[in-house]
This record gives structure tokens, sequence and C-alpha cells, in this order.
């Protein structure tokens, strides 16, 4: 029997009570900002100056596109910046300006602002972004060739995905996985350190901000596919524990698969959602052609979306 | 709708933003420092991500300069990178500008230089063998270094 007390609407005026938009970008932007702040530690001004340029020309390319349509300036909500920081932190810190300038280009207004702005997205627009930059512009994404000039105090010298894509699970077996959950390893500049995500992660799902559906669900999809990959083959597939702390894994886990508009509402719908993409993750990154699968599967993922957020609960009462 | 104290927050940090984005690319650029760290080679057989740091290092490797760059052979601060001198011949039968730097043309007539892949496969395969660690020489040991 339902609770009589939850199904009592009363009539306006409501009571706001202060939270918004601003408040989810914002409180979003500091979940990220740690694992931002450990890529500065370790890639120093370069990286701060690809945060600081994407986070700027993001908010300009959705200033201009409010002013060229005619629609209100939506820059106020920090949408804007927060896809700026986010898109910054999937970048290795040697991006060229230009490059980070396409980016944000492709993130706001072919990712967002062309489809009605945020809400009517259907991709997420940072992982469109990546996935157009990395098809157009691999050399300036590749992070082995990107960070050359990187003195780095990491115990290998090259992006562990790619290392296991090149060369087998075997040349990867040295990684010391604190290491790895730590930050220590060859890749983007804000989504290496594991532990910085992980905690923003947990605020962002302590004050409802993501649901722990989607970034649960995609982890464990994560973990069981590479699980029964090394047991079926453990001498041509990695351990799961690699391809968790690895790559892209837990800042799509927390800031990417959880982007509201294009992932689903309801309890089930959540967890195929974010289940699908943890093993869209690894099937591309163990048997696909590119070295890390995270930013296709969030591509497909998204594409399901509409689809399974039909499976939901009946309506309560009929229509007479 | 946003509030304008909240439009004016996000205008205010997009400058802001900017002039610190604007600073650090021209005042930190990424420069390829003097003795390189690590050095990507793009082939024709795909990439090849050579160590350099680790080789040198005592931590590492600990090879001396002149276990590789073999000339000039007396002064360490003269070294050149290997590519400079180890060219595809050119069409017109000139030798590497680089070359020219210190010798005449007519100095180095003569002189047979071998391309870079050739100047790689024998320096790099000769240490790895003899030392037996990495990857080893044979056609089907390619994908050791190499990188599609």
């Amino acid at each position: 029997m339902n609770s009589k007390k939850t199904l009592i609407v009363s009539h306006a005026p409501f009571w706001h009570d202060g939270s918004g938009i601003p408040e989810r970008s914002y409180n979003t932007i500091i979940a990220a900002l740690p694992a931002a702040f450990a890529g500065i530690a370790f890639y120093g001004a370069p990286a701060l100056g690809v945060i600081c340029m994407a986070m700027s020309t993001a908010i300009f390319w959705e200033l201009l596109l409010n002013r060229a349509m005619r629609r209100p300036i939506t820059v106020g909500d920090g949408n804007a910046a927060l896809v700026g920081l986010l898109l910054a932190m999937l970048l290795p810190a040697s991006t060229p300006w230009w490059v980070v300038l396409i980016g944000t280009f492709l993130a706001i207004v072919i990712g967002m602002q062309i489809f009605g702005g945020i809400g009517a997205n259907p991709f997420n627009p940072v992982v469109l972004a990546i996935a157009i930059l990395s098809l157009s512009y691999n050399h300036y994404l590749d992070f082995d060739s990107g960070l050359v000039n990187f003195a780095l105090p990491f115990s290998s010298s090259m992006a562990p995905l790619a290392t296991l894509k090149a060369f087998g699970p075997e040349a990867v077996a040295n990684l010391n996985l604190m290491d790895l959950f730590m930050g220590k390893q060859v890749g983007a500049l804000g989504s290496t350190s594991g532990l910085a995500l992980t905690i923003g992660g947990i605020y962002l799902m302590l004050r409802g901000f993501i649901r722990w559906e989607i970034s649960l669900s995609f982890i464990a999809g994560i973990y069981l596919t590479a699980m029964l990959f090394n047991m079926a083959d453990p001498i041509r597939f990695a351990p799961p524990m690699l391809h968790l702390l690895t790559g892209y894994t837990l800042i799509a886990a927390f800031f990417l698969a959880t982007e509201s508009s294009s992932s689903p509402v309801n309890f089930l719908p959540m967890l195929l959602y974010g289940a699908l993409g943890g093993i869209m993750t690894v099937l591309i990154r163990n048997i696909g052609a590119y070295v890390d699968g995270v930013i296709f599967a969030i591509l497909l993922i998204n594409l399901t979306n509409p689809l399974i957020d039909k499976i939901r609960p009946k309506a309560i009462g009929k229509v007479a | 709708m946003t509030s304008k104290k909240q439009l004016l927050f996000a205008y205010g940090l997009a400058i802001h933003l900017l002039l610190v984005g604007i600073i650090c690319y021209a005042a930190f650029p990424v420069k390829a420092p003097h003795e390189p760290i690590r050095i990507m080679y793009q082939t024709t057989a795909g990439k090849v991500l050579f160590d350099h740091q680790t080789h040198t290092t005592a931590s590492g490797y600990g090879a001396s300069c002149f276990d590789c760059h073999h000339h000039p052979m007396d002064d360490e601060s003269a070294l050149i990178a290997c590519s400079e001198c180890h060219q595809a011949p050119a069409e017109d039968g000139s030798k590497p500008e680089r070359c020219l730097d210190c010798h005449d043309e007519s100095d180095i007539e003569d002189t047979q230089m071998i391309s870079r892949p050739d100047a790689f496969h024998q320096g790099c395969t000769e240490c790895h063998e003899q030392f037996e660690k990495g990857p080893q020489p044979g056609s089907e040991n390619c994908s050791k270094c190499h990188v599609l």
C-alpha cells in the first residue's frame, strides 16, 4: 500500500530550496578539481594552461552561440565551464592551444548547442568532442607521443593501455596497482589519479548530483568482463584491476557516463546502461582496434539511452 | 534562467582563466630538452618509443653517450642527434646539412652514410643482443619495438 502522504500535492505557491543547475555544475567542478590538481602536480604549468584554456574557451563558445542564435545567455549556469574542465582532463598536458580551442568548439557547439543546449544533447558533449579529436588529430591525443619531453617519476614511461595493446599483458605485469591508483601513470592530465577521481565521485554520489547505479554498474561491467577475458586466456588479456585503474575508466564512471541528459533515469535502465558501457569498454580494449574503449563505449550507450529508458514502472491509476 | 550575479561570475571566470591560459602557453611552452627524455620515432613500420633517459642514467642502463653517439668521438657537448647525419641519401647526392657545418663537401665525398633505419637496427640490436635484455633481433620480433 502506498503511503497517502507521498501522494499529496499541494497547490502553489511552492517554496524553492535554491538549488539549480549552477549549484550542480559548480559542485561537479569542485569534485573534479582534485584530479585536475593531481595533473597539474605531475605535468606543471602546461597542464594548467590546457585546463584554463579549455574552461575559458568553452564559456566563450557558449556565449557566442547564445548571441548568434538570439537565445538567453546560459553561461551563468556553469555548465560550459564544467564541459571545458572535463574536456581538458581527458587531454594530454602537451595539447596545443588550437586543439583545445577546436575541442571546446566541438563539445559546446556540435555536442550541445545545436541540439538546443543543456538537457537536449543526445551524446555526452565532452565524449563526442574527444572522439572527433582522437579521430582527426590522433597524434596530439597520443599520450606517448605527446609527453616525450616530460620527465615523469613513473615506473613505466609508456601509457599502460597502449603498452597492453602493443605488447600484451606481460609488458604491464610489473605495474604496481597502488601506483596506478595514485595516478603514477602516463595518461591524460586529469584522468590518471584514481584516488582523486574516486573521492570526487563519492562526493557527487553523496550529494545526489550523480546516480550511484550508473557509476557502480559501469565499474562492475568493466571488472566482470575483464575478469572473464582474463580467466579465459591470461596470456592475451590483462587482469581486471588493470582495466579499472588505467585509461579513462574512473573519470568515465564518475564524470562521463553519469552526464544527466544522455543517461537514463530509472533504476533498471541505469544499471543496464552502466553495465553495457563497462562491457563495451573491455570488448573494445581487448578485441577492438582502439587502445582505450571508453570513449566509443560511452557514445554507444548514449545511443541506447532513449531505448532502455522505456523500461519504467507502470503508471499508478488508469484513465477512466 | 540564471541570475546576473551568476552571469558576472561566469564572465569573470572566463576572462581570468583565459589570461592564465595564455600566460601558461606563452611563458611555459613544452620544449624539447637539450638531452632528450624520450623520443618517439615515426617510421613506416609503426612508431617506436625510445626511452633515452632510462638508457643513459645510472639508475637505468647506465650507457655512455659514446656507446651510441660515435661522432665526434672527443667532445660530449658537440654530440648530435642520430638522424641529423643518418638520413636517406639525397637524390642530388648532396650531404646532410649538419655535416657541412663542420666539413667541406669535398672532405666527405666518398663517405658512405647508412640510413637511419639501418643505423638504428644495427646499433640497437647489437647492444640488446650483447646484454640479452629487452627486444631481441629477428624478423618475428618487429612488434617488440614497432607499434602500429
